[in-house]
């Protein structure tokens, strides 16, 4: 087990240093611990206009979504979870040739993830908070319990999406009816007032009174989910033999007007059939804006002057660009590089299906407006969310070309997509939140889009096929 | 005649290793060039330069008279290649999976042709039958399809039997003699001794990244009593060496 655990963590660090550079890939949690230490000696400053308990919450919701995401990246569905085995882990997929069951590979698997990210994530996050200490006034007594407690949330969000996605493995159908009765028995508890509502979140339940039942509480609340998953995880699928009408070419037919009509075709069908489509859309897009409204929803109570929609819609346009990532992340290029097609044709049809998927932003958007009754900001949120979904892509594509999940661990391409996203995109939602109509001028950021896809075309021109 | 396949000092190295090192060779039109050596010879690296799936650390290239480092889309559009892992898409069918290679080639019968395969290759049974449940010498029968669905002058195929039975890999052997015989050129990564001494009419031999022999495969068995003494002789390893 520990030579195992110890290979994998070996594995990982050189997957991700080969792609670019040992140094590189080093200097990144040094960069998010930067962050965090530029962030907390503001803390006293923030402190005055978000209260202690909202801050905690939004500080340890960040890191649930976290973890939602780690534990989403590649976990879900079955030919998903494959390519992840296959190409992302092969000492995983090697193993199985050993004496060792796959219950106890996926342990290790599960185990490695957790240490790995803590590492990369969490620990720079809490170095920065405690050099900072001095100056933003925290106290250093409560560093130990903010460890403690964001690393729980960290590991309560990997944990839920680690069982969710065992479910998912096993069965559509369980899935949602686990979720709805989750659903169901959450909102009985709420009406009937029998439990604190911070309890459905236990780290910060914890964060705010530290006692020993609620680090109990919140220490079972994850060891159930991922005991569950290990339990019930499964790598074997019927393997029965399923015949198919051919849906590629009527669909390619509808798409022949567009130069990459085939690929594109190719890509849908194969994100509806991996059932990477329904397992992203869900973990990877619903689930972190769900959590993303309701930090927002908060947020606006102590911030009055905050357009909840505006915001929302803003955020929401980041989320939708990861769409990008969902249409290259498992997709293998290899399969592409003996046909007549260059990179800059695979980016342009990459970039196609991305657009087809963005009513998705648009339905988040929608969402948002139905849940808060603003309509008269809909229309103005939603090319808001369409304009910085499509320039956070373009810049995404420009820096990356085809291999924008790997390669956002690298800090350069890091330092520069924060640079380049993110003033955009605050100044963006500041200006609108002053008058909602302003949102209609976020349409200029297609112009810088435009160019930076065009430039990535050279840009990736001559980049080889690395990961094949 | 000017070969349909030139390179000169072709060299690619990754850092320190010297996968392909100074190589030059021509192959003529109408033949069946066997590319020989043993494993990590860089005989896969040699297709992948030649196809222009990666760019050459230095020397040039030419393929039916276009550059493939300056152009090598245009040159896939010509060729055809089966790649040394069979890697069809994993949730299209293999009838789909035609219907995509033909439409990126933009054949305009290729549902004909797609047919002709199926038959021909006897797999007519999985054409509807995602990628990812085939098995794989089935994936090896796409692949091959793949590579000449769009009947090329010059296809550039690696290990392109591995997978196949001794029926089928008699079927593909006909299939190439023929294919040469109507003035195709078949370039044929290989380190299956035996197959390249019944069916290559040239070989070359790669070892260690650069090219120890090329020449007519009838000239070396007119020296030896096969070809696998030869090449062990070539890579060092024989009786003699």
């Amino acid at each position: 087990m520990r030579e195992l655990f110890a290979v994998m963590m070996k594995e990982e660090w050189r997957l991700h240093a080969t792609m670019f550079g040992s140094i590189s890939f080093a200097l990144f949690p040094v960069l998010i611990g930067a962050i965090t230490f530029m962030g907390s000696l503001i803390l006293s400053f923030i402190g005055e206009i978000i209260p202690g308990p909202t801050l905690s919450f939004l500080v340890h919701a960040q890191f649930l979504l976290l973890g939602i995401m780690v534990g989403g990246f590649g976990l879900l569905g079955q030919e998903v979870m494959n390519r992840r085995f296959g190409q992302a882990s092969l000492v995983a997929y090697s193993s199985r040739t050993l004496p060792l069951s796959d219950r106890r590979i996926f342990t290790v698997f599960v185990v490695k993830d957790t240490v790995y990210y803590i590492i990369l994530w969490v620990l720079p996050v809490i170095a920065g908070i405690t050099l900072a200490a001095p100056w933003s006034g925290l106290p250093l007594s409560l560093i130990g319990t903010i460890a403690l407690t964001l690393s729980l949330s960290f590991l309560t969000g990997l944990a839920v999406v680690f069982f969710l996605s065992t479910l998912y493995t096993r069965s559509m159908l369980l899935l949602a009816g686990v979720v709805a009765a989750g659903a169901l028995f959450s909102i009985l508890l709420l009406i009937t007032g029998i439990v604190d509502p911070v309890c459905f979140f236990p780290p910060y339940a914890l964060s705010r009174s530290f006692t020993v039942p609620l680090l109990l509480y919140s220490l079972t609340a994850l060891m159930v989910p991922f005991a569950l998953s290990i339990r019930f995880m499964t790598t074997e699928f019927p393997g029965r033999e399923m015949h198919i009408p051919d849906r590629f070419s009527p669909l390619a037919g509808h798409l022949d007007r567009f130069r990459s009509g085939p690929t594109v075709a190719k890509d849908l069908l194969d994100l509806r059939r991996s059932g990477g489509l329904v397992g992203q859309t869900l973990f990877s897009f619903a689930l972190p804006l769900a959590l993303i409204w309701v930090t927002l929803a908060v947020l606006a109570r102590v911030l009055p002057d905050t357009r909840l929609l505006i915001t929302f819609a803003g955020v929401a346009g980041i989320i939708g660009a990861t769409i990008y990532t969902w249409v290259t992340e498992f997709d293998a290029i290899a399969g592409y590089t003996f046909l007549p097609l260059g990179t800059p044709d695979l980016i342009r049809s990459k970039l196609a299906t991305f657009l087809l998927l963005q009513p998705l932003t648009l339905g988040a958007v929608g969402a948002g407006a139905v849940i808060s009754g603003d309509y008269g900001s809909l229309l103005p949120a939603a090319v808001l969310a369409l304009s910085v979904s499509i320039y956070a892509a373009s810049v995404m594509v420009w820096l990356t070309g085809l291999w924008p999940a790997v390669m956002v661990y690298d800090v350069k391409v890091l330092a520069a997509s924060m640079l380049l996203i993110g003033p955009v995109l605050l100044g963006l939602i500041g200006v609108a939140s002053m008058n909602s109509l302003f949102a209609f001028g976020s349409a200029v950021l297609l112009v810088p889009a435009s160019l930076f896809i065009r430039g990535s075309y050279r840009r990736w021109e001559s980049w080889e096929v690395a990961f094949t | 005649m000017a070969p349909v396949i030139s390179a000169s000092s072709l060299s690619k190295h990754y850092g320190d290793l010297k996968a392909v090192d100074q190589v030059s060779l021509d192959v003529e039109e109408g033949s069946l060039f066997g590319l020989l050596g043993p494993n990590g010879s860089g005989k896969t690296t040699m297709i992948r330069l030649l196809t222009g799936q990666v760019r050459p650390t230095s020397g040039s290239a030419t393929v039916l008279d276009t550059d493939v480092v300056t152009s090598p889309v245009k040159v896939r559009e010509r060729i055809g290649i089966i790649p040394e892992q069979e890697t069809p898409p994993s949730f299209l069918t293999s009838e789909e999976y035609l219907a995509f290679v033909g439409r990126v080639r933009k054949i305009s019968a290729v549902k004909e042709e797609a047919d002709w395969w199926f038959e021909f290759l006897e797999f007519s049974d999985k054409r509807d039958v995602l990628c990812k449940d085939l098995s794989r010498g089935t994936r090896q029968k796409l692949m091959f399809a793949q590579a000449f669905l769009h009947r090329p002058v010059l296809a550039l195929i690696d290990e392109p039997l591995i997978n196949f039975d001794p029926v089928m890999q008699k079927t593909v052997k006909d299939y190439l003699a023929e294919y040469v015989r109507d003035g195709g050129t078949i370039f044929l990564s290989t380190h299956i001794l035996e197959i390249a001494e019944e069916i290559c009419s040239d070989v070359a031999i790669i070892h260690r990244g650069r090219l120890v022999h090329a020449g007519p495969v009838a000239r070396i068995l007119g020296q030896r009593q096969h070809l696998s003494d030869f090449f062990l002789e070539a890579v060092g390893k024989g009786s003699h060496a």
